[in-house]
């Protein structure tokens, strides 16, 4: 197979329950998935039979205009897994075959799925523009599953799953990492403000756990150190959780047995600490899968569940903000722009903090991708994922000379810097949202002098 | 199978060119890693910040958070990744045999 990624070797599979299926057996198992995704997600056949070709999603694919393979554009993207949909599934594909744009399965069928489907980044920005409301997302996403079952999938997913699976959160930290961590980041704050400012960690009878994104205990810290002044500030009784540390849900992007149960892990990790409201960091898919997915996955929600930046927007007049001396963007992610509507707290929230904000063009649920989303952050695709910034850097490089981009995301923040340099804008910050709150925020308790 | 040549000895590396066999590490395999990204040569800053790592690594089976590692070495993190190009995760701990950090970087 000749992939973009580094395929899973079958003992890291085994960690997530999934047997690699023999050549011999494939056709005949990816057939009988195939039925099964359809007979689960209706809509999912329903986009199959209705697609008419008319190439309005070419213009709208950052990845088909990055890479310029025409496998990228959106129709031909779904049209892989389309044309054996219906061969095997519609009564015009079994009678009239290619002239009812119906492809036998051969041995090319897995491959290309394989290759095509992680180069989607599922940003849904095609859904916006097809005229049917096709969601290629959609059809990218179980064809993701479908393969994973088959024992094809990336290693770099599956091993964040297998850390989701075994630690609750994306990089594999357990508790004693996170205790250290945390009160390095409360001696930071201390240093920083005077203040005493706690970042708790499994503290019992709380009320609001707090899901950071991942990687705020590895490089974007400050996105975190922001929250917790804000909370400090406000008096939030909240916690993290060493059960669930991270709003990641990494299933999401390739296996809906992990989003479940990493879904009930949540419920679990409030449970835990008594929170009867669960705040979610700058964390884009993670937010889609729990927003979007978590009752439907494993039934109503027992908390309140919200986004950090819809609840430090409603709770903006109580802060003390003074603007930073900055020009800056905000960057939709498309999970919060296409994917949960969250489009109006974060531009509020950016607006409060800095000298000059400026809107990208387009902007809101027409935004386009970072080009890092859906799980394709391994190294082994930074080339490939470079030509699906080129959208991107062309709507950043239009507001240059530019300080900052808030991209409130971990995707986003790992591959917005890369764009930035790769297009020669490295003189361009890309943080948070929440990092420039922090930043931004008058602690009422300054150090002494 | 990619493999990295130490002393004549071959030490077998992983697709992301980490070490399959994490307790094969030796200064050696840290000089042989070092040429390979033209580290000409192994100052105490790079043993600092490799030992700062392994012990930490040895400690919570992890690699610490990058402000930490910079806060507890005294390098600024434009420092470590001139010392360990790119830079601290997919540079520094690799050099230091530990496993790649893993999630949303």
């Amino acid at each position: 197979m000749n992939l973009p990624y580094h395929p899973a070797k079958k003992e890291d599979l085994h960690h997530l329950g999934i047997e690699q299926v023999d050549e011999s057996s494939m056709k005949e198992r990816t057939l009988d998935l195939l039925d099964e995704f359809r007979k689960f997600a209706r809509s999912f056949s329903v986009m199959l039979e209705t697609c008419t070709r008319c190439g309005a999603c070419a213009k709208a694919c950052h990845s088909y205009l990055g890479t310029d393979d025409f496998n990228n554009l959106p129709a031909a993207r779904a049209g892989l897994l389309r044309s054996i949909f219906a061969r095997y599934f519609t009564w015009s594909g079994r009678l009239f075959r290619g002239f009812a744009g119906a492809r036998e399965f051969d041995a090319d069928t897995l491959d290309t799925w394989a290759s095509y489907f992680y180069q989607c980044t599922v940003c849904r920005r095609c859904a916006v523009y097809c005229p049917c409301g096709i969601d290629t997302g959609e059809i990218v996403l179980a064809g993701r599953n479908i393969l994973l079952r088959m024992g094809i999938a990336p290693s770099f997913l599956v091993t964040i799953g297998r850390n989701e699976l075994q630690t609750g959160n994306n990089s594999g930290i357990l508790k004693p990492a996170i205790i250290d961590s945390c009160s390095f980041l409360e001696d930071e704050l201390r240093d920083e403000t005077g203040i005493d400012i706690r970042i708790p960690v499994d503290k019992p009878h709380t009320e609001v756990l707090f899901l950071p994104s991942s990687s705020e205990l590895f490089t974007n810290v400050e996105t975190l150190l922001g929250a917790a002044k804000v909370f400090h500030i406000l008096g939030v009784d909240w916690t993290l959780s060493s059960v669930m540390l991270e709003a990641a849900n990494y299933g999401l992007h390739f296996d809906v047995e992990i989003l479940k149960k990493h879904d009930r892990r949540m419920r679990t990790a409030a449970a835990a600490v008594g929170a009867r409201h669960v705040i979610l960091g700058e964390c884009g898919h993670g937010w889609r899968a729990a927003r979007m997915y978590a009752e439907g996955a494993n039934g109503p929600v027992p908390f309140h569940l919200e986004h950090v930046l819809d609840y430090v927007a409603k709770r903006l007049p109580e802060l003390n903000l003074t603007r930073l001396p900055l020009r800056a963007t905000l960057h939709d992610s498309c999970n919060y722009g296409r994917g949960t509507g969250l489009l109006d707290s974060p531009r509020q929230i950016v607006k409060a903090c800095v000298e000059e904000f400026v809107e990208m063009s387009p902007n809101r649920e027409r935004n386009f991708c970072c080009g890092g989303g859906s799980g394709l952050l391994m190294d082994e695709m930074h080339d490939l994922r470079m030509q699906f910034g080129k959208m991107k850097a062309r709507q950043i490089q239009a507001l240059q000379p530019l300080d900052y981009v808030a991209a409130p995301c971990a995707s986003c923040k790992a591959q917005l810097p890369l764009v930035l340099k790769h297009y020669g804008m490295g003189a361009t910050v890309c943080g948070g949202v929440m990092d420039l709150v922090g930043k931004a925020l008058v602690m009422e308790e300054m150090k002494a002098p | 199978m990619a493999y990295l040549k130490v002393n004549g000895k071959l030490v077998e590396l992983n697709e992301d060119g980490f070490l399959v066999h994490p307790e094969e590490w030796s200064e050696d395999v840290a000089r042989a890693y070092g040429a390979l990204v033209n580290i000409a040569e192994f100052t105490d800053n790079h043993w600092r910040v490799i030992y700062y790592l392994r012990d930490y690594y040895e400690r919570f089976r992890i690699a610490p958070m990058i402000r930490k590692l910079c806060k507890d070495t005294g390098l600024a993190l434009k420092e470590i990744e001139d010392l360990f190009p790119p830079g601290p995760a997919k540079g520094a701990c690799k050099v230091a045999g530990l496993p790649k950090p893993a999630g949303c970087l």
